[in-house]
């Protein structure tokens, strides 16, 4: 019974160990695996302590070594690898000091010693392989089902590093939330600080010039403004944290229903523009590799360039003067709910993403055209539609999807000056006016927000191509 | 007739070797272009009126097209027949080189490359020097028509065309003493001169005084100059050298308006000129407090340039270092300084920009701050990637066992062949710090209001959009003039220096 049990925890017990082992050569890991997995650890290393005492070939290994340098071996050795030194110095000009030799010469002794203590050993039969005595002892312990149990509830939290460090995509998706965390708080800190060094003082922008002392003080005080930085950084942090935004300065207003509030009106313009700017851009890129050097590429990558080089609110205006107040075609001021409202905002914000997605889709078709495997494909007889199609776009669609998945968090960021163009009431023209004061809270809230936004959104991208691209699979394999 | 593929391939080749041809073709694309844009706009397609001045000059632009067109079928029967351009054609080329005074420089470009003969690329630099001089003195010579002339313009336009002048005879020195392969060493004397008439602006007089410097003093001519061999490629590019005029010529613009505009008549308000369409005294009409707009995006050019090259320069610097010493050290250094710029670089441009000048206030300098710290990572990655790939190398390696000391790899080897993506790239990023001033001045928060920037003149013009369009829509196209030529400069200067177009 007990033995079936034990055979059934060995596999399992294997495979974490030998994960363990593979995670203590990563820094992180293998400190955060040290800290949570200490009492397990601990006990296994003293188990292995005391089991290393009754090893036969360890014995006679120390035997043999002992009875070398007796016979005065080592000191030869010393002698000849320091003399070894002295040659090679010479001949290469190069001076070293007389303690460093003899440290060199001693380390090379040692090492030569102990391959002189193997052959002997090899010589009497006894197995010279290295093994870990921790890895066995590990192993031998956590088949043992109490052993298991008891470990699983101590350092519970070593096995989630474990567990995580088996699947590769797990891990990967891991890493990188780990690292976006790191990010956000860095960028808390960062816009935190830029406020606080600010000479402007929003007690007094708000209150006024005339207010008294007093009032300042209470400002400061109802606000945490008169905290020391650290303190008040660490407060900024915390608030963050626990998803309570804070409350701006002015009208006192609750931050994160402001944002909340603001969140499906971009949401909205940025999927229809997204959606506008793939199309146009795919097809245009699309068609501008096929037929390099045709006028139509020529022309193409002339209005892309043109494109790229008009700011947004420039081209917003001339729009809105074009179509709502010469022909009054579209409403000038964009309204929640009337689609046609939308359909200048969309076309202002997706004209410059259109323009880098159709250069994109262009430089990255032309490099893949020119690879092995699409000469390849065309030599079996593949038909110029199927190897367009099959073979270059659809491998040269990852820095396409890399770039639109950037761009989109950008929008979902927020553009301050084509909402200013359309009254839209969106995050950017939000960030503007509270920047004046500056509204520390809501600036820092707003910042952190799209920054996270948009880190979002490219990690969702990368995520995604772990699972469409073979390449970065088999990397993955090996990560 | 039917030609084969052959003969067409034959055909082409030859005319490939005249650099006339080519300018020509491209002058008279141009032209054609820029004269159905104007006849385009010259027909109002909503209000159905037509707009005569525009019609007018989109008609001018598409007859000089047309001379260009029979012109340029002449040379072409030509050269494929005789091998030669003849002498009567290259005489055609002389009326065309003054179409600049019919603001056509498109044609001049290609007249004077036909007329000049030469295919060196001293006199390709000397046609677009003269062209660029011409043009600053046509636009400023604009303000003849103002009801005040300014009060040294006199002066300067005396001076400018003295350098012109002057221009002319370098030319035509050029054309009598140099050829593709020898060059008169009497021609040094002409080389302080040029070096000093840059301070108009001219940034074509410098390259050119440097790539006569560099032929004068060659030691052995067998081998080739790497500065003519770039300039070479890059004027092959006429897109790229049409982007580096505009840039030069804003830039010669910005220095001439000191002599030649009247900085009064853009910032004080005259309340007998509000709101005047455009015209002659006026060419971009008047805003609200009745000041030029004409010589407000004149004065915005040296504005958006100064901010826009500062605003790159320190973030090169600053980023480059950053970057060159964690490609250098990889490992710690590497992981603290880019761990760090990734903070940077997670927040967005505009909005690490709104929040420097939240809290230091609006002002030019704090602008130029602003832009940039939120470019130094965007150089530092780039810098980065680029050392740890040259540093990787074969080369480096080769140099490394020939005995080469740290810093004779550093400087000899590193350095130079890291260089050329970071120019191309900060090349293309000032005009992006162009827009994004101007971003930030429409939103209020960019370049005080009161200075003529090209930002806060369209702010300015976007509350006057229905009576007034001319006041938002004219410095709109100014921003997109200058961002789309640092784009073309930005991609020839890529091409050029690529060690693979070699």
């Amino acid at each position: 019974m007990t033995s079936t049990k034990a055979a059934a925890l060995n596999k399992p017990a294997v495979r974490i160990v030998s994960t363990y082992e593979r995670m203590k050569r990563n820094g992180i890991y293998r400190v955060l695996s040290l800290i949570f997995g200490c009492i397990t650890l601990v006990i296994v290393k003293l188990v292995q302590r005391a089991g290393s005492a009754s090893n036969p070939a360890q014995a006679r290994r120390e035997e043999l070594h002992k009875a070398f340098v007796e016979k005065g071996e080592l000191a030869a050795l010393k002698a000849e690898a320091e003399a070894h030194l002295r040659r090679k110095n010479q001949f290469f000009n190069k001076h070293m000091s007389d303690e460093e030799l003899r440290r060199e010469a001693e380390k090379t002794a040692l090492l030569a010693l102990e391959d002189k203590v193997n052959a002997q050993l090899e010589l009497e039969g006894v197995d010279t392989r290295k093994t870990s005595g921790f890895q066995d002892t590990f192993i031998a312990l956590l088949s043992k089902a109490p052993f298991f149990v008891f470990s699983l509830i101590v350092s519970f939290p070593m096995y989630i590093l474990v567990l995580i460090y088996m699947m590769p995509y797990l891990k990967y998706t891991v890493d990188r939330l780990a690292m976006l965390v790191f990010v956000v708080l860095g960028v808390i800190i960062l816009v935190f600080s830029i406020l606080f060094i600010s000479p402007s003082d929003p007690a007094l922008n708000i209150l006024g010039e005339k207010a008294t002392p007093e009032q300042v003080a209470n400002f400061r005080e109802v606000y945490g403004l008169d905290k020391p930085y650290l303190s008040q950084a660490f407060d900024t942090v915390k608030r963050i944290a626990t998803f309570d935004l804070g409350r701006s300065y002015v009208g006192n207003e609750n931050i994160g229903e402001a944002i909340a509030r603001k969140f499906p009106v971009t949401m909205q313009l940025a999927i229809v523009s997204m959606a506008l700017a793939l199309f146009v851009g795919l097809l245009v890129g699309i068609i501008s590799a096929i037929r390099q050097y045709s006028a139509f590429d020529y022309t193409s990558m002339f209005v892309v360039l043109v494109a790229l080089s008009i700011p947004n609110f420039w081209l917003g205006l001339v729009m809105v003067l074009n179509f709502s107040i010469k022909t009054g075609w579209l409403p000038s001021i964009y309204q929640v709910g009337n689609w046609q409202s939308m359909i200048m905002p969309a076309i202002v914000l997706g004209t410059g993403m259109a323009a880098g997605i159709a250069r994109m889709t262009r430089s990255s078709m032309l490099e893949v055209r020119s690879s092995d495997y699409v000469m390849t494909a065309k030599a079996k007889g593949l038909s110029e539609r199927s190897v367009t199609f099959r073979h270059i776009l659809s491998n040269a669609l990852i820095p396409i999807i890399t770039m639109a998945g950037m761009q989109f968090g950008g929008i979902m960021g927020g553009s301050p000056t084509t909402e200013k163009v359309f009254s839209i009431s969106g995050i950017g023209i939000y960030i503007v006016d509270k920047e004046f004061l500056p509204d520390v809270p809501a600036v820092v809230a707003s910042v952190v927000y799209v920054s996270l936004t948009i880190s979002l959104a490219n990690l969702l991208v990368d995520i995604l191509y772990t699972f469409v691209d073979p390449r970065i699979k088999t990397r993955l394999k090996n990560y | 007739m039917k030609t084969s593929e052959y003969q067409k391939r034959m055909n082409k080749v030859k005319l490939s070797g005249f650099v006339e041809y080519k300018n020509l073709t491209f002058s008279m694309g141009a032209t054609i272009m820029v004269g159905f844009i104007f006849l385009i706009f010259g027909y109002d397609f909503i209000a159905k009126t037509v707009s005569l001045g525009m019609i007018a000059v989109g008609g001018l632009y598409l007859l000089t097209a047309l001379y260009m067109y029979l012109v340029l079928r002449r040379a072409r029967r030509e050269i494929l027949t005789t091998g030669d351009i003849g002498e009567t054609t290259r005489r055609m080329g002389w009326p065309m080189t003054f179409f600049i005074f019919l603001t056509n420089f498109f044609g001049t470009i290609g007249g004077l490359s036909l007329v000049g003969r030469k295919k060196c690329i001293e006199f390709q630099l000397c046609i677009f020097m003269l062209v660029n001089t011409m043009m600053v003195m046509l636009v400023s010579a604009l303000n003849i028509f103002k009801p005040q002339i300014p009060r040294n313009f006199w002066l300067g336009m005396g001076l400018l065309a003295l350098v012109e002048v002057f221009y002319i005879v370098v030319t035509v020195m050029v054309v009598k003493y140099t050829d593709e392969k020898n060059i008169d060493p009497r021609l040094k004397v002409l080389l302080i001169p040029l070096v000093i008439t840059t301070l108009t602006g001219n940034f074509f007089a410098l390259i050119l005084a440097v790539t006569m410097f560099k032929r004068l003093y060659q030691k052995n001519k067998e081998i080739s100059i790497e500065w003519i061999e770039i300039m070479r490629r890059l004027f092959r590019n006429y897109m790229a050298v049409i982007g580096l005029l505009v840039v030069i010529f804003l830039l010669s613009i910005s220095i001439c308006s000191y002599l030649t505009f009247d900085y009064a008549v853009s910032v004080e308000n005259n309340y007998e000129a509000l709101f005047q369409s455009p015209s002659l005294a006026y060419p971009f009409g008047t805003d609200n407090f009745g000041r030029c707009v004409f010589s407000r995006i004149v004065f915005g050019a040296r504005i958006s340039l100064v901010v826009g090259m500062t605003a790159i320069a320190i973030p090169l610097v600053l980023g480059g270092l950053l970057g060159a010493l964690a490609g250098y050290y990889a490992k710690v250094v590497d992981n603290v300084i880019m761990r760090v710029l990734d903070v940077f670089y997670a927040i967005p441009s505009i909005l690490l920009a709104i929040a420097i000048i939240a809290a230091f206030g609006a002002s030019t300098a704090t602008l130029v701050m602003a832009i940039s710290v939120y470019n130094i990572p965007v150089f530092a990655r780039l810098v980065r990637a680029t050392v740890l790939s040259v540093s990787h190398s074969e080369y480096i390696e080769a140099a490394r066992a020939c005995g080469a000391t740290n810093p004779i790899i550093i400087f000899k080897h590193i350095i130079p062949n890291s260089l050329a993506p970071v120019i191309v790239r900060a090349t293309l990023e000032i005009g992006i710090a162009v827009l994004s001033t101007s971003s930030l001045s429409y939103l209020g928060i960019g370049i005080p209001s009161h200075i003529p920037e090209w930002g806060n003149i369209l702010r300015a013009g976007s509350s006057y959009l229905e009576g007034y369009p001319y006041m938002a829509i004219f410095p709109g196209l100014a921003i997109i003039l200058i961002v789309l030529a640092f784009n073309f400069f930005g991609d020839g200067l890529r091409d050029a220096l690529d060690p693979k177009m070699k």
